[in-house]
Protein backbone atom coordinates (compact mmCIF):
# COMPACT_ATOMS: atom_id res chain seq x y z
CA UNK A 1 0.00 0.00 0.00
CA UNK A 2 1.51 3.34 -0.97
CA UNK A 3 1.69 6.15 1.55
CA UNK A 4 3.97 7.70 4.07
CA UNK A 5 5.65 5.36 6.50
CA UNK A 6 5.40 7.02 9.91
CA UNK A 7 8.66 7.96 11.52
CA UNK A 8 9.16 5.83 14.59
CA UNK A 9 11.40 6.52 17.58
CA UNK A 10 12.34 4.50 20.63
CA UNK A 11 13.05 6.29 23.88
CA UNK A 12 13.22 5.78 27.61
CA UNK A 13 10.99 8.17 29.58
CA UNK A 14 9.61 8.87 33.02
CA UNK A 15 5.80 9.24 33.03
CA UNK A 16 5.02 12.55 34.78
CA UNK A 17 1.23 12.64 34.47
CA UNK A 18 -1.69 12.05 32.15
CA UNK A 19 -5.03 13.51 31.28
CA UNK A 20 -8.03 11.93 29.66
CA UNK A 21 -8.72 12.36 25.98
CA UNK A 22 -12.17 11.28 24.84
CA UNK A 23 -13.61 7.93 25.90
CA UNK A 24 -10.58 5.65 26.11
CA UNK A 25 -7.46 7.65 25.20
CA UNK A 26 -4.99 9.60 27.27
CA UNK A 27 -2.48 12.35 26.72
CA UNK A 28 0.65 11.26 28.57
CA UNK A 29 3.34 13.73 29.66
CA UNK A 30 6.78 12.13 29.43
CA UNK A 31 10.20 13.35 30.53
CA UNK A 32 12.72 11.93 28.06
CA UNK A 33 16.53 12.01 28.15
CA UNK A 34 16.98 13.66 24.73
CA UNK A 35 13.72 15.45 23.86
CA UNK A 36 12.90 16.88 27.27
CA UNK A 37 9.22 17.00 28.24
CA UNK A 38 6.78 15.83 25.57
CA UNK A 39 3.06 15.11 25.40
CA UNK A 40 2.10 11.94 23.55
CA UNK A 41 -1.20 10.22 22.82
CA UNK A 42 -1.89 6.71 24.14
CA UNK A 43 -4.90 5.22 22.39
CA UNK A 44 -7.32 2.86 24.08
CA UNK A 45 -5.43 2.75 27.41
CA UNK A 46 -8.63 3.15 29.42
CA UNK A 47 -9.99 -0.13 28.03
CA UNK A 48 -9.39 -3.00 30.43
CA UNK A 49 -7.78 -5.13 27.71
CA UNK A 50 -5.22 -2.47 26.79
CA UNK A 51 -1.71 -3.88 26.64
CA UNK A 52 -0.13 -0.50 27.42
CA UNK A 53 -2.34 0.93 30.17
CA UNK A 54 -0.51 -0.24 33.26
CA UNK A 55 2.87 0.63 31.76
CA UNK A 56 1.99 4.30 31.35
CA UNK A 57 1.16 5.20 34.96
CA UNK A 58 2.90 8.24 36.49
CA UNK A 59 6.04 7.41 38.47
CA UNK A 60 7.15 4.72 36.02
CA UNK A 61 10.33 4.55 33.96
CA UNK A 62 9.26 3.15 30.60
CA UNK A 63 10.63 2.28 27.20
CA UNK A 64 8.22 3.57 24.57
CA UNK A 65 7.92 3.37 20.82
CA UNK A 66 6.49 6.57 19.37
CA UNK A 67 5.00 7.04 15.93
CA UNK A 68 5.32 10.55 14.60
CA UNK A 69 1.91 12.21 14.57
CA UNK A 70 0.57 15.44 13.13
CA UNK A 71 0.30 17.36 16.38
CA UNK A 72 1.52 14.81 18.92
CA UNK A 73 3.40 11.54 18.74
CA UNK A 74 1.41 8.38 19.36
CA UNK A 75 2.59 5.61 21.69
CA UNK A 76 2.55 2.30 19.83
CA UNK A 77 4.36 0.19 22.45
CA UNK A 78 5.21 0.66 26.12
CA UNK A 79 7.21 -1.53 28.46
CA UNK A 80 7.99 -0.83 32.12
CA UNK A 81 11.70 -0.63 32.94
CA UNK A 82 11.29 0.38 36.60
CA UNK A 83 8.04 0.82 38.55
CA UNK A 84 9.65 1.85 41.89
CA UNK A 85 7.61 -0.52 44.10
CA UNK A 86 9.63 0.53 47.15
CA UNK A 87 8.48 4.14 46.63
CA UNK A 88 4.85 2.98 46.46
CA UNK A 89 5.26 1.04 49.70
CA UNK A 90 5.53 4.11 51.96
CA UNK A 91 3.40 7.27 51.99
CA UNK A 92 6.31 9.62 52.80
CA UNK A 93 8.30 8.30 49.85
CA UNK A 94 5.24 8.26 47.61
CA UNK A 95 4.20 11.84 48.41
CA UNK A 96 7.83 12.98 47.97
CA UNK A 97 7.93 11.28 44.56
CA UNK A 98 4.66 12.97 43.54
CA UNK A 99 6.25 16.28 44.51
CA UNK A 100 9.38 15.57 42.43
CA UNK A 101 7.20 14.68 39.44
CA UNK A 102 5.12 17.84 39.77
CA UNK A 103 8.26 19.98 40.10
CA UNK A 104 9.85 18.41 37.01
CA UNK A 105 6.60 18.97 35.13
CA UNK A 106 5.96 22.57 36.20
CA UNK A 107 9.49 23.86 35.81
CA UNK A 108 10.01 22.61 32.25
CA UNK A 109 8.44 23.93 29.08
CA UNK A 110 7.44 21.40 26.47
CA UNK A 111 10.19 20.46 24.02
CA UNK A 112 12.49 23.00 25.69
CA UNK A 113 16.07 21.93 26.12
CA UNK A 114 15.94 20.10 29.41
CA UNK A 115 19.09 18.11 29.19
CA UNK A 116 19.95 16.29 32.36
CA UNK A 117 16.52 16.71 33.97
CA UNK A 118 15.50 13.16 33.14
CA UNK A 119 18.65 11.85 34.82
CA UNK A 120 18.19 14.17 37.82
CA UNK A 121 14.65 12.91 38.35
CA UNK A 122 15.60 9.30 37.79
CA UNK A 123 18.47 9.52 40.29
CA UNK A 124 16.21 11.14 42.90
CA UNK A 125 13.55 8.43 42.47
CA UNK A 126 16.17 5.69 42.81
CA UNK A 127 17.38 7.35 46.04
CA UNK A 128 13.83 7.49 47.42
CA UNK A 129 13.29 3.85 46.49
CA UNK A 130 16.40 2.64 48.30
CA UNK A 131 15.36 4.46 51.48
CA UNK A 132 17.62 7.54 51.53
CA UNK A 133 16.37 10.36 53.77
CA UNK A 134 13.36 11.92 52.02
CA UNK A 135 14.33 15.42 53.14
CA UNK A 136 17.82 15.12 51.70
CA UNK A 137 16.51 13.66 48.43
CA UNK A 138 13.85 16.38 48.00
CA UNK A 139 16.04 19.34 48.98
CA UNK A 140 19.02 18.24 46.84
CA UNK A 141 16.67 17.59 43.90
CA UNK A 142 15.15 21.07 44.24
CA UNK A 143 18.59 22.68 44.34
CA UNK A 144 19.89 20.65 41.37
CA UNK A 145 16.72 21.35 39.39
CA UNK A 146 17.00 25.10 40.05
CA UNK A 147 20.67 25.00 39.06
CA UNK A 148 19.92 23.10 35.82
CA UNK A 149 17.13 25.49 34.78
CA UNK A 150 19.02 28.69 35.53
CA UNK A 151 17.34 29.51 38.85
CA UNK A 152 20.27 28.75 41.19
CA UNK A 153 19.26 30.30 44.53
CA UNK A 154 21.70 32.67 46.22
CA UNK A 155 22.26 31.40 49.77
CA UNK A 156 25.44 33.21 50.89
CA UNK A 157 25.44 36.83 49.69
CA UNK A 158 22.68 39.40 49.88
CA UNK A 159 20.71 39.62 46.63
CA UNK A 160 20.39 43.40 47.02
CA UNK A 161 23.75 44.68 48.29
CA UNK A 162 25.93 41.66 47.41
CA UNK A 163 27.51 41.63 50.89
CA UNK A 164 28.16 38.22 52.49
CA UNK A 165 25.34 37.30 54.90
CA UNK A 166 25.89 35.40 58.15
CA UNK A 167 23.35 32.60 58.59
CA UNK A 168 22.17 34.18 61.88
CA UNK A 169 21.34 37.47 60.16
CA UNK A 170 19.87 36.16 56.93
CA UNK A 171 16.34 36.75 55.72
CA UNK A 172 14.62 34.47 53.22
CA UNK A 173 13.29 36.17 50.06
CA UNK A 174 11.64 33.52 47.85
CA UNK A 175 10.57 35.91 45.09
CA UNK A 176 14.11 37.31 44.74
CA UNK A 177 15.49 33.77 44.87
CA UNK A 178 17.59 33.54 48.01
CA UNK A 179 18.81 35.51 51.03
CA UNK A 180 18.89 39.18 51.97
CA UNK A 181 20.91 40.83 54.72
CA UNK A 182 18.93 42.24 57.64
CA UNK A 183 19.19 45.86 56.50
CA UNK A 184 18.10 45.16 52.90
CA UNK A 185 15.29 42.89 54.18
CA UNK A 186 13.77 45.85 56.07
CA UNK A 187 12.67 47.36 52.75
CA UNK A 188 11.41 44.04 51.33
CA UNK A 189 7.83 43.14 52.24
CA UNK A 190 8.16 39.50 51.11
CA UNK A 191 11.26 38.54 53.12
CA UNK A 192 10.92 36.27 56.17
CA UNK A 193 13.46 35.41 58.86
CA UNK A 194 15.02 31.99 58.24
CA UNK A 195 16.33 29.59 60.87
CA UNK A 196 20.15 29.80 60.87
CA UNK A 197 20.67 26.03 61.08
CA UNK A 198 18.18 25.41 58.27
CA UNK A 199 20.08 27.87 56.06
CA UNK A 200 23.47 26.33 56.96
CA UNK A 201 22.23 22.88 55.98
CA UNK A 202 20.78 24.20 52.72
CA UNK A 203 24.18 25.81 51.98
CA UNK A 204 25.85 22.47 52.63
CA UNK A 205 23.34 20.71 50.34
CA UNK A 206 24.08 23.25 47.60
CA UNK A 207 27.88 23.08 47.84
CA UNK A 208 28.68 19.50 48.89
CA UNK A 209 28.42 16.22 47.01
CA UNK A 210 25.21 14.28 47.70
CA UNK A 211 27.03 11.56 49.63
CA UNK A 212 28.32 14.12 52.17
CA UNK A 213 25.01 15.97 52.37
CA UNK A 214 23.26 12.68 53.10
CA UNK A 215 25.27 12.24 56.32
CA UNK A 216 23.80 15.37 57.93
CA UNK A 217 21.28 14.37 60.64
CA UNK A 218 18.04 16.31 60.55
CA UNK A 219 15.50 16.56 63.35
CA UNK A 220 11.81 16.60 62.31
CA UNK A 221 11.64 20.25 63.34
CA UNK A 222 14.69 21.31 61.31
CA UNK A 223 13.48 19.31 58.32
CA UNK A 224 10.10 21.06 58.51
CA UNK A 225 11.80 24.50 58.53
CA UNK A 226 13.94 23.65 55.50
CA UNK A 227 10.90 22.24 53.75
CA UNK A 228 8.90 25.40 54.42
CA UNK A 229 11.67 27.65 53.03
CA UNK A 230 12.26 25.55 49.91
CA UNK A 231 8.54 25.10 49.19
CA UNK A 232 8.14 28.89 49.28
CA UNK A 233 11.09 29.25 46.89
CA UNK A 234 9.75 26.62 44.45
CA UNK A 235 6.30 28.24 44.55
CA UNK A 236 7.89 31.55 43.57
CA UNK A 237 9.86 29.95 40.72
CA UNK A 238 6.93 28.07 39.15
CA UNK A 239 4.61 30.96 40.00
CA UNK A 240 1.82 28.77 41.35
CA UNK A 241 0.81 26.68 44.35
CA UNK A 242 2.26 23.19 44.36
CA UNK A 243 -0.47 20.87 45.62
CA UNK A 244 2.01 18.02 45.91
CA UNK A 245 4.19 20.11 48.25
CA UNK A 246 1.16 20.64 50.49
CA UNK A 247 0.45 16.91 50.34
CA UNK A 248 4.02 16.05 51.43
CA UNK A 249 3.50 18.27 54.49
CA UNK A 250 0.00 16.88 55.17
CA UNK A 251 1.29 13.30 55.00
CA UNK A 252 4.11 14.12 57.43
CA UNK A 253 1.75 15.90 59.83
CA UNK A 254 -0.54 12.86 59.80
CA UNK A 255 2.44 10.61 60.60
CA UNK A 256 3.67 12.83 63.42
CA UNK A 257 0.12 13.04 64.84
CA UNK A 258 -0.16 9.24 64.75
CA UNK A 259 3.25 8.77 66.36
CA UNK A 260 2.44 11.37 68.99
CA UNK A 261 -0.65 9.40 69.89
CA UNK A 262 1.32 6.15 70.04
CA UNK A 263 3.79 7.78 72.40
CA UNK A 264 0.96 9.12 74.57
CA UNK A 265 -0.50 5.59 74.68
CA UNK A 266 2.89 4.15 75.63
CA UNK A 267 3.33 6.76 78.34
CA UNK A 268 -0.06 5.78 79.76
CA UNK A 269 0.96 2.12 79.77
CA UNK A 270 4.12 2.99 81.71
CA UNK A 271 2.21 4.48 84.59
CA UNK B 1 -25.90 35.17 11.97
CA UNK B 2 -24.60 37.17 9.03
CA UNK B 3 -21.71 38.78 10.78
CA UNK B 4 -19.47 36.46 8.77
CA UNK B 5 -18.57 34.31 11.75
CA UNK B 6 -19.17 30.60 11.94
CA UNK B 7 -22.20 30.24 14.26
CA UNK B 8 -20.79 26.93 15.52
CA UNK B 9 -17.43 28.34 16.39
CA UNK B 10 -16.85 28.34 20.17
CA UNK B 11 -16.34 31.89 21.39
CA UNK B 12 -18.76 33.40 18.89
CA UNK B 13 -21.57 35.09 20.80
CA UNK B 14 -24.62 33.44 19.17
CA UNK B 15 -27.06 31.25 21.20
CA UNK B 16 -25.90 28.25 19.15
CA UNK B 17 -22.26 28.89 20.05
CA UNK B 18 -23.32 29.15 23.69
CA UNK B 19 -25.00 25.75 23.48
CA UNK B 20 -22.02 24.19 21.65
CA UNK B 21 -19.71 25.51 24.32
CA UNK B 22 -21.97 24.21 27.12
CA UNK B 23 -21.88 20.71 25.58
CA UNK B 24 -18.13 20.98 25.00
CA UNK B 25 -17.57 21.53 28.71
CA UNK B 26 -19.12 18.10 29.49
CA UNK B 27 -16.65 15.26 30.13
CA UNK B 28 -15.76 13.20 27.07
CA UNK B 29 -17.42 15.64 24.61
CA UNK B 30 -15.06 17.00 21.98
CA UNK B 31 -15.81 20.00 19.74
CA UNK B 32 -17.21 17.79 16.96
CA UNK B 33 -19.60 15.92 19.28
CA UNK B 34 -20.65 19.22 20.87
CA UNK B 35 -21.61 20.56 17.44
CA UNK B 36 -23.53 17.36 16.60
CA UNK B 37 -25.49 17.54 19.88
CA UNK B 38 -26.29 21.22 19.40
CA UNK B 39 -27.45 20.56 15.85
CA UNK B 40 -29.66 17.73 17.11
CA UNK B 41 -31.31 20.07 19.60
CA UNK B 42 -31.85 22.67 16.89
CA UNK B 43 -33.73 20.19 14.75
CA UNK B 44 -35.68 18.61 17.63
CA UNK B 45 -39.24 19.50 18.71
CA UNK B 46 -39.41 22.30 21.25
CA UNK B 47 -40.95 19.83 23.75
CA UNK B 48 -37.82 17.66 23.59
CA UNK B 49 -35.57 20.63 24.26
CA UNK B 50 -37.82 21.73 27.13
CA UNK B 51 -37.74 18.22 28.61
CA UNK B 52 -33.91 18.25 28.59
CA UNK B 53 -33.76 21.74 30.09
CA UNK B 54 -36.27 20.78 32.84
CA UNK B 55 -34.37 17.57 33.65
CA UNK B 56 -31.11 19.51 34.00
CA UNK B 57 -32.60 22.11 36.33
CA UNK B 58 -34.58 19.50 38.31
CA UNK B 59 -31.52 17.36 39.01
CA UNK B 60 -29.60 20.36 40.30
CA UNK B 61 -32.53 21.42 42.50
CA UNK B 62 -33.51 18.09 44.01
CA UNK B 63 -30.23 16.17 44.37
CA UNK B 64 -28.22 16.82 47.52
CA UNK B 65 -25.27 15.27 49.34
CA UNK B 66 -26.25 12.66 51.93
CA UNK B 67 -25.24 14.17 55.28
CA UNK B 68 -23.66 10.85 56.29
CA UNK B 69 -22.12 9.11 53.29
CA UNK B 70 -21.86 12.22 51.03
CA UNK B 71 -23.38 10.27 48.13
CA UNK B 72 -25.75 12.10 45.80
CA UNK B 73 -29.34 11.50 46.83
CA UNK B 74 -32.81 13.01 46.67
CA UNK B 75 -33.20 12.74 50.46
CA UNK B 76 -30.72 12.82 53.32
CA UNK B 77 -29.76 10.54 54.99
CA UNK B 78 -29.95 8.42 51.87
CA UNK B 79 -31.64 5.06 51.32
CA UNK B 80 -28.49 3.05 51.99
CA UNK B 81 -27.58 4.95 55.17
CA UNK B 82 -31.10 4.45 56.58
CA UNK B 83 -31.40 0.77 55.55
CA UNK B 84 -31.57 -1.09 58.89
CA UNK B 85 -30.46 -4.35 57.29
CA UNK B 86 -27.02 -3.02 56.34
CA UNK B 87 -23.88 -3.78 58.37
CA UNK B 88 -22.89 -0.65 60.32
CA UNK B 89 -19.47 -2.01 61.23
CA UNK B 90 -18.18 -1.59 57.69
CA UNK B 91 -17.68 1.51 55.56
CA UNK B 92 -16.47 1.24 51.99
CA UNK B 93 -14.74 4.46 50.89
CA UNK B 94 -15.03 5.24 47.16
CA UNK B 95 -13.94 8.07 44.87
CA UNK B 96 -17.21 8.75 43.02
CA UNK B 97 -20.97 8.09 43.30
CA UNK B 98 -20.73 5.80 40.25
CA UNK B 99 -18.37 3.54 42.24
CA UNK B 100 -21.19 2.96 44.77
CA UNK B 101 -23.39 1.71 41.93
CA UNK B 102 -20.59 -0.56 40.67
CA UNK B 103 -20.10 -2.16 44.10
CA UNK B 104 -23.87 -2.44 44.69
CA UNK B 105 -24.16 -4.35 41.41
CA UNK B 106 -21.84 -7.06 42.77
CA UNK B 107 -24.36 -7.82 45.60
CA UNK B 108 -21.26 -8.71 47.59
CA UNK B 109 -21.18 -5.82 50.03
CA UNK B 110 -23.76 -5.13 52.74
CA UNK B 111 -21.99 -2.35 54.66
CA UNK B 112 -22.21 1.43 54.32
CA UNK B 113 -20.38 3.80 52.00
CA UNK B 114 -18.48 7.05 52.06
CA UNK B 115 -17.99 9.01 48.84
CA UNK B 116 -14.88 11.21 48.71
CA UNK B 117 -15.91 13.00 45.49
CA UNK B 118 -12.44 12.77 44.02
CA UNK B 119 -8.99 11.51 44.77
CA UNK B 120 -5.75 13.15 45.93
CA UNK B 121 -4.26 14.31 42.64
CA UNK B 122 -1.75 17.16 42.97
CA UNK B 123 -1.25 17.44 39.20
CA UNK B 124 -4.97 18.24 38.89
CA UNK B 125 -4.80 20.62 41.85
CA UNK B 126 -6.70 18.30 44.22
CA UNK B 127 -5.43 17.85 47.78
CA UNK B 128 -6.92 16.02 50.81
CA UNK B 129 -8.70 19.22 51.89
CA UNK B 130 -10.69 19.19 48.62
CA UNK B 131 -12.21 15.78 49.38
CA UNK B 132 -14.92 14.69 51.85
CA UNK B 133 -12.28 13.42 54.31
CA UNK B 134 -13.22 15.74 57.17
CA UNK B 135 -16.80 14.40 56.86
CA UNK B 136 -15.47 10.83 57.11
CA UNK B 137 -13.44 11.67 60.22
CA UNK B 138 -16.49 13.31 61.78
CA UNK B 139 -18.51 10.14 61.12
CA UNK B 140 -15.85 7.97 62.76
CA UNK B 141 -15.37 10.26 65.75
CA UNK B 142 -19.09 10.22 66.47
CA UNK B 143 -19.52 8.63 69.92
CA UNK B 144 -22.27 6.40 68.58
CA UNK B 145 -20.20 5.04 65.70
CA UNK B 146 -20.11 1.25 65.39
CA UNK B 147 -17.56 1.27 62.57
CA UNK B 148 -14.79 -1.28 63.01
CA UNK B 149 -13.36 -1.45 59.50
CA UNK B 150 -12.85 0.92 56.59
CA UNK B 151 -12.42 -0.65 53.17
CA UNK B 152 -10.66 1.83 50.89
CA UNK B 153 -11.87 1.13 47.35
CA UNK B 154 -10.02 3.86 45.46
CA UNK B 155 -8.76 3.10 41.96
CA UNK B 156 -5.53 1.08 41.65
CA UNK B 157 -3.39 3.94 40.35
CA UNK B 158 -0.95 6.47 41.83
CA UNK B 159 -3.66 8.85 43.06
CA UNK B 160 -5.87 6.10 44.43
CA UNK B 161 -2.92 4.55 46.20
CA UNK B 162 -1.79 7.85 47.74
CA UNK B 163 -5.36 8.52 48.91
CA UNK B 164 -5.68 5.05 50.46
CA UNK B 165 -2.36 5.32 52.29
CA UNK B 166 -3.16 8.82 53.53
CA UNK B 167 -6.53 7.62 54.88
CA UNK B 168 -4.77 4.68 56.52
CA UNK B 169 -2.41 7.06 58.27
CA UNK B 170 -5.27 9.33 59.44
CA UNK B 171 -7.56 6.54 60.64
CA UNK B 172 -5.08 4.15 62.27
CA UNK B 173 -4.83 6.29 65.44
CA UNK B 174 -8.64 6.02 65.80
CA UNK B 175 -8.23 2.28 66.34
CA UNK B 176 -10.13 1.39 63.18
CA UNK B 177 -8.98 -1.39 60.86
CA UNK B 178 -8.18 0.00 57.40
CA UNK B 179 -8.09 -2.37 54.43
CA UNK B 180 -7.77 -1.95 50.66
CA UNK B 181 -9.25 -3.82 47.74
CA UNK B 182 -6.95 -6.60 46.52
CA UNK B 183 -5.13 -5.77 43.32
CA UNK B 184 -4.57 -8.29 40.61
CA UNK B 185 -5.03 -9.13 36.98
CA UNK B 186 -8.29 -7.99 35.39
CA UNK B 187 -10.52 -10.68 33.88
CA UNK B 188 -9.47 -11.37 30.32
CA UNK B 189 -5.94 -10.04 30.86
CA UNK B 190 -2.88 -11.58 29.27
CA UNK B 191 0.10 -12.28 31.56
CA UNK B 192 2.54 -11.44 28.80
CA UNK B 193 1.32 -7.86 28.62
CA UNK B 194 0.66 -7.23 32.31
CA UNK B 195 2.69 -4.40 33.82
CA UNK B 196 5.17 -5.21 36.58
CA UNK B 197 3.21 -3.62 39.42
CA UNK B 198 -0.02 -5.46 38.58
CA UNK B 199 1.74 -8.77 38.08
CA UNK B 200 3.74 -8.27 41.28
CA UNK B 201 0.58 -7.56 43.29
CA UNK B 202 -1.23 -10.49 41.70
CA UNK B 203 1.61 -12.74 42.92
CA UNK B 204 1.70 -11.14 46.35
CA UNK B 205 -2.07 -11.54 46.91
CA UNK B 206 -2.29 -15.03 45.38
CA UNK B 207 -4.97 -17.35 46.72
CA UNK B 208 -5.22 -20.98 47.67
CA UNK B 209 -6.65 -23.13 44.86
CA UNK B 210 -9.66 -24.83 46.38
ZN1 LIG C 1 -25.94 8.13 52.78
Amino acid sequence: MPGRIPRVTHTAAIVLRYRRLGEADRIITLLTPTRGKIDVIAKGVLRSKSRMGGHLEPLTLVEVVLAHGRTMDVVTQAQTIEAFPDVHANLDRLSAAMYLLELADRITIEHADAEGLHDLLHTALVRLARGDGQQVVQRTFELALLEATGFRPELTTCLRCSEPVAAEEAWWAPVEGGVLCASCARTDGGAQPIDATALRVLRAFQSQPYEDAGRIRLSDELAARMEQAMHALMRAVVERDLKSAQFVSAARRARVAGEGLDEAELAKDDE
Amino acid sequence: MNDGRDPFLPGASSPIARLVEAFHRLPGIGPKSAQRLAYHILRAQEAEAQELADALVEVKRSIVFCAQCQNLTSRTPCEICTDASRDRHLICVVEEPLDVLAIERTNGFRGLYHVLHGVISPSDGVGPEDLKIAELLARLRDVETEVAEIIVATNPNLEGEATAMYLGRLLRPLGIRVTRLARGLPAGADLEYADDVTLGRALEFRQEVT
